[in-house]
């Protein structure tokens, strides 16, 4: 049943994909991400000749789709997904309905630790689910319909990126100081245009441990002529009373209005609600996943390994885990391609679309 | 018939010297001007409903600009600019059900419509979602293309037939008259809006309560006369709202209807914040995250309503319900009103003696007419729809305007 092996029990899939796009991350796969979006496509077809000679897998296809950098990883779901149904044989739209769970239930436990797969997967059977396609008489016309919009559904996730950033530079006001925790494509793409629209603020960068993913970002930062400064993890309290804003990307918005991200957000959001900063979230509506966490340990852990650099003592555990919950009102907004979003908003468009 | 455009030019140089003051006024005097936009506009076949949004926006744009402060003016503007994408809606959704009655008579005609699975109503249900802002829900179940299409253009589409001419312009007709109703009825919501959230007041008033407002508001007024015509016995603190003493016409007016008030100065309400039951305030506007913009003094006394856990209530008319998001709300969003509110003419002149310093005075007079309140200090808007939690106000805000409408301001800066 499953053709592709079963990600590193002690490493989360979700977090290999990170650190593999971020490896290779550079400037031009924003780009790269433009480009797709403008042009209305996926960069490239799925592997066509792969899935006519064997059995289709929405696996292989999942992760075909998930190596790309500039998809994220609902995306990538979605695609797949749409593959499952174009080379679904079912005959009726019941068959398809099953096979669709079927697909989506495997992708979801091929890796519980990502978010976004999970709430790219509900929001595509919802989307199949209650949609007026089941309307119509032929089931044909139906299927194709379903993969029409399955594919608009992948165009109109490409182009949130860009109705975020533009929605969120308004925030960035002339010398202001902005604290960014951890890499988000989302982030950097609102600070992009909003240096390209001649705004002026500096960037306080954490550094990330342990994947250093604030060294990638002020690396960009760095690129677009935008002052950045470093700071390590711990520095956050020490630096906040200079900076005016607080601006991090988010791994899903779950229903609670809260975040879960990259570990360390609590905690920068925590000192900046105590010394009064707003804290911005840029994400995208795909991220938006039916969860509601009731504490920090109420989620399933994304493991990774952590480089000491020194010989760790024998007897001692390591916290591996590589991401936390903030709370909802620890959160002044949400920048998302559904417009600016108070916690509650996001609450509220969960539970209409769950109901 | 007067000039349109000799109008609107009056009304910008009243609004560019602030020679209109109070939001109700200026929302009431901007809803008429835009009325009359619209009964001017000559109406063409097709595209009436473009025709008249990208006048009104026109106009709106002038007025915005006149005094980009006065948020009123562009609440106003964005809600007749909505109204009119709703009657466009309605009067399109209406036309499309009499299509579908005639294309399924008369299939010789060979202008049978392509859209087989859907029903008017599953259209007018899906470009009504594209009116209200972008939502998960929306962004899933948006309809084809094609069935869409005919929505934003115009009444009526290329599929109908042109036997229909007649009917369509008696439809022409109708368009800009419903616009203009709808405007009418805006115009009256403006003017009982007072009445409307004074009904409220018995609910939130109780005996023998204290109230403690800032300065004057028409709406604060009316609301705790109202509570006293039910015959509530209370008392009010007024704070005499400095540097205009606002307050102590306030208190004037609220002993008239024999309410038992005690005027103190603005400093004082940290004292006497904590024999408070409630505090009621007035509002220059209500911002998108649940926001207040308010005359100056009024954050100190949420903060203090905050310290001893009064509720801070804030009544406010429909009309100041801003769609947009204060992004840097201490800066953009205030006005600096004139300095001899704070010093008589001469008083302080020999300070002021550009001679010295290389031309820069020891002392400045700064007068900010406005504070911004968080929304987490706001325990309750009262509004002439009811009262609504801060968290709410997008909700409110999402029934009002469209979102394709939030950036008629940008245009123009």
């Amino acid at each position: 049943m499953e053709p592709s092996p079963k990600p590193n029990h002690g490493i989360s899939a979700y977090y290999q994909t990170r650190a593999e796009h971020h490896a290779i991350i550079s400037g031009d796969w924003l780009s790269q991400a433009q480009a797709a979006a403008a042009a209305g496509h996926p960069p490239e077809g799925p592997p066509a000749s792969a899935a006519a000679s064997k059995p289709f897998s929405v696996i292989d296809e999942f992760n075909h789709w998930r190596r790309k950098p500039d998809l994220a990883e609902a995306v990538a779901a979605i695609m797949a997904l749409v593959a499952g149904i174009r080379s679904s044989d079912a005959t009726t739209m019941m068959e398809l309905e099953i096979e669709l769970k079927k697909a989506s239930d495997a992708l979801k436990s091929w890796d519980t630790t990502s978010i976004s797969l999970s709430a790219g997967c509900d929001l595509f059977m919802r989307y199949v689910t209650r949609t007026s396609a089941l309307e119509y008489d032929d089931f044909h016309a139906a299927k194709l319909r379903l993969i029409e919009r399955g594919e608009k559904f992948g165009e109109i996730s490409l182009k949130a990126r860009r109705t975020i950033a533009m929605l969120g530079q308004d925030f960035i006001f002339d010398g202001c100081t902005i604290l960014v925790h951890g890499f988000s494509r989302v982030v950097l793409e609102v600070l992009k245009l909003a240096a390209s629209n001649r705004k002026l603020f500096r960037v306080f960068c954490t550094e990330g441990r342990p994947d250093k993913t604030g060294l990638r970002l002020s690396k960009e930062l760095a690129t677009l002529g935008i002052p950045v400064k470093l700071l390590i993890d711990s520095a956050v309290a020490y630096a906040m009373d200079e900076v005016d804003m607080v601006l991090v990307g988010a791994d899903g918005v779950v229903e609670s209005g809260g975040i879960i991200n990259m570990m360390g957000t609590y905690q920068t959001a925590l000192v900046a609600h105590s010394m009064n900063k707003p804290v911005y979230v840029a994400a995208e509506s795909y991220k938006f996943a039916r969860l509601y966490p009731l504490d920090q340990k109420d989620l399933e852990p994304a493991l990774r390994p952590i480089e000491f650099g020194v010989p760790i003592p024998a007897g001692v555990e390591i916290e591996k885990s590589a991401r936390d919950y903030t709370p909802p009102q620890y959160l002044t907004l949400l920048f998302t391609d559904l417009g600016v979003l108070t916690p509650s908003v996001v609450s509220d468009e969960l539970i209409q679309l769950y109901l | 018939m007067p000039d349109l455009q000799a109008l609107v030019t009056d009304f910008v140089l009243k609004l560019k010297r602030r020679k209109i003051e109070g939001s109700q006024a200026t929302a009431k005097q901007t809803a008429e001007l835009l009325r009359q936009v619209v009964s001017q506009q000559r109406m063409p076949y097709t595209n009436q409903a473009s025709v008249l949004i990208d006048a009104v926006r026109a106009v709106g744009e002038q007025l915005i600009a006149a005094n980009p402060i006065e948020l009123a003016v562009g609440n106003i503007v964005r809600r007749v600019l909505h109204i009119i994408r709703e009657e466009n809606l309605s009067s399109t959704t209406a036309a499309m059900e009499g299509l579908g009655l005639t294309a399924g008579s008369d299939d010789d005609e060979g202008e049978h419509e392509d859209r087989p699975g859907l029903s008017a109503a599953a259209v007018a249900a899906a470009a009504r979602s594209t009116l209200r802002a972008p939502s998960l829900q929306t962004l899933l179940e948006d309809i084809p293309e094609s069935a869409v299409a005919p929505h934003p253009s115009s009444s009526g589409g290329d599929s109908e037939g042109k036997s229909k001419s007649a009917d369509r312009s008696s439809r022409s007709k109708k368009l800009k008259h419903d616009v203009i109703e709808a405007i009418n009825e805006l115009i009256q919501d403006i003017d009982t809006c007072h009445e409307l959230i004074s009904e409220q007041a018995v609910e939130h008033i109780h005996q023998n309560e204290v109230i403690l407002t800032l300065g004057r508001s028409r709406t604060v007024k009316e609301f705790l006369c109202a509570a006293k015509e039910k015959k509530r016995t209370f008392r009010v603190f007024v704070a005499e709202g400095a540097p205009r003493y606002q307050g102590h016409v306030l208190a004037k007016e609220l002993v008239g209807k024999g309410i038992q008030t005690t005027v103190i100065t603005d400093s004082a309400v940290f004292a006497m914040i904590s024999r408070v039951n409630m505090v009621i305030v007035g509002a220059h506007a209500i911002m998108a995250n649940g926001g207040v913009i308010a005359p100056v003094g009024i954050n100190m006394v949420a903060l203090a309503a905050q310290r001893h856990a009064v509720p801070f209530v804030v009544v406010a008319g429909s009309h100041k319900l801003c769609p947009l998001y204060p992004h840097n709300p201490e800066v953009l969003l205030n006005e600096f009103r004139c300095p001899s509110d704070l010093l008589d003419f001469g008083e302080f002149s020999d300070c002021m003696d550009y001679g010295s310093l290389g031309g820069s005075p020891l002392l400045h007079v700064v007068n900010p007419a406005f504070d911004y309140v968080q929304p987490k200090l706001v325990s309750l808007f009262i509004t002439d729809t009811g009262g609504h939690n801060p968290s709410y106000v997008y909700r409110l805000i999402a029934d009002y305007y469209s979102a394709d409408d939030l950036v008629v301001q940008r245009n123009s800066t």
